[in-house]
């Protein structure tokens, strides 16, 4: 089985990764044992253009769920970061900095955002969605965005 | 180009036709071929090189090169490389917009004002860098 | 993989030639099919990356139908598109639109006049009514 759910909107592939877990602002979860690496969906990476900038908060500071704790700039427009858990950062993705574009061609491996530290894992993760809830989501906001470019 | 012509610089847009700076990168060729440096720069189309166009290889191979690119596929650099172009600069739009995170080309068909700004400021380095190629032999 | 959108679609790969004004007109003629006349139903294919192997361009050339729009009688995008995807459904050329096909006449290739953005229309209207009768004929 692949390691993605896959659709195809016009030429472009949009994949989720399976096992993952995933929030509506189109931000993805790995626990990886205590910790938890997040980053940005395909979904995300391509709807927004080519990413130009990363900011994401220190080391060692905490973020609540789903507060801000970064930001990625493109040339179309600005996201805000908000973190599907709450807990302190432990690590960012120091190659961001010279390569953002990572974000765009590896949005699930090499262009991870933070790892964190989780408070309360057990209970954030009831409030983040599996893969295959957040592939159903992602095709209905694609639907979504053809029905109002079409007017 | 005509043969014994004095050396140019071959600038090379990827000249993507999916994003504003794919328009940038043209615009960007266009300023320095055809006002910064009319002398000293040409361009040659992407496509043809990578077709294998016989005039085009031939003269990404004997002149350096420049390529602009829009994305960080780098379409231009990389097939001008495997074209066997002399390769002697590459730039991205996207390094000229850290630099100018104010402008925001939005337009893709019809250079906007922040994407033709964007394509200025862009086009005065790389008209740097042709004085510099030229000037080494 | 899961394809959710089988939808009809056609992809217009045109050359974007910087060395002359017909490369110009073409994509222009493209953009505007694209954004205007047609925006539900064309994708544009991006030419370098098709010709160097973008395989999302490859992959879609290959499985719908393509017109391919070219500047000069190079046809850069005709024949990389019959090499590596197959047969586009309608091909045009630009040099075929312009008067005597004498581009020197035509002005800058860098930003269309008045004389030159009409033949980009009209040729944009070409490209939709390739459109049109390809859809028809889909089943």
């Amino acid at each position: 089985m692949s390691n993605y759910i896959q659709t195809v909107v016009d030429k472009f592939e949009l994949r989720v990764r399976r096992s993952f877990f995933y929030t509506e602002d189109d931000l993805w979860a790995k626990v990886e044992g205590a910790k938890v690496r997040v980053g940005v969906t395909d979904y995300l990476q391509r709807t927004s253009g080519d990413v130009a900038f990363v900011e994401i908060i220190k080391k060692g500071l905490s973020v609540k769920r789903r507060a801000e704790f970064g930001t990625l700039e493109t040339a179309k427009t600005t996201i805000s970061l908000l973190s599907p858990i709450s807990g302190k950062i432990e690590e960012t993705n120091e190659k961001l900095v010279e390569k953002p574009e990572l974000v765009n061609s590896d949005p699930y491996e090499e262009g991870w955002l933070a790892v964190l530290e989780p408070d309360d894992l057990e209970n954030d993760l009831k409030t983040l969605m599996s893969d295959e809830e957040y592939f159903g989501l992602m095709v209905r906001k694609l639907k979504d965005q053809y029905k109002s470019e079409s007017g | 180009m005509k043969p014994n012509a004095p050396k140019k610089v071959i600038i090379i847009p990827c000249s993507g036709i999916g994003k504003a700076f794919g328009s940038v990168s043209r615009e960007t060729t266009y300023e320095v071929i055809e006002n910064l440096r009319k002398e000293t720069a040409d361009t040659v189309c992407l496509a043809l090189l990578v077709s294998g166009d016989e005039e085009s290889l031939h003269l990404v191979r004997n002149n350096k090169c420049i390529t602009v690119d829009g994305c960080p596929l780098q379409c231009a650099e990389k097939n001008v490389r495997l074209a066997g172009g002399d390769l002697a600069g590459s730039f991205r739009v996207v390094d000229a917009y850290k630099d100018n995170r104010h402008l925001k080309p939005r337009a893709v068909t019809f250079l906007d004002h922040d994407g033709r700004q964007l394509a200025k400021a862009l086009a005065e380095r790389v008209a740097v860098k042709v004085d510099e190629l030229l000037r080494t032999p | 993989m899961m394809s959710e959108q089988s939808e009809k679609k056609v992809g217009i790969i045109s050359c974007s030639g910087e060395g002359c004004v017909e490369g110009t007109i073409s994509r222009i003629a493209a953009r505007l099919v694209l954004e205007r006349l047609r925006p539900d139903t064309t994708v544009t294919i991006c030419l370098p990356l098709f010709l160097a192997g973008g395989r999302e361009e490859r992959t879609f050339a290959r499985d719908y139908p393509t017109i391919t729009v070219d500047g000069c009688k190079k046809l850069c995008a005709k024949i990389g598109t019959e090499h590596y995807s197959g047969k586009p459904a309608s091909s045009i050329i630009v040099s075929d639109f312009t008067p005597n096909g004498k581009h020197t006449e035509l002005g800058s290739r860098r930003t269309l006049n008045q004389e030159t953005l009409i033949i980009a229309e009209q040729i944009a209207e070409r490209i939709a009514e390739e459109v049109d009768k390809i859809l028809e004929c889909w089943e």
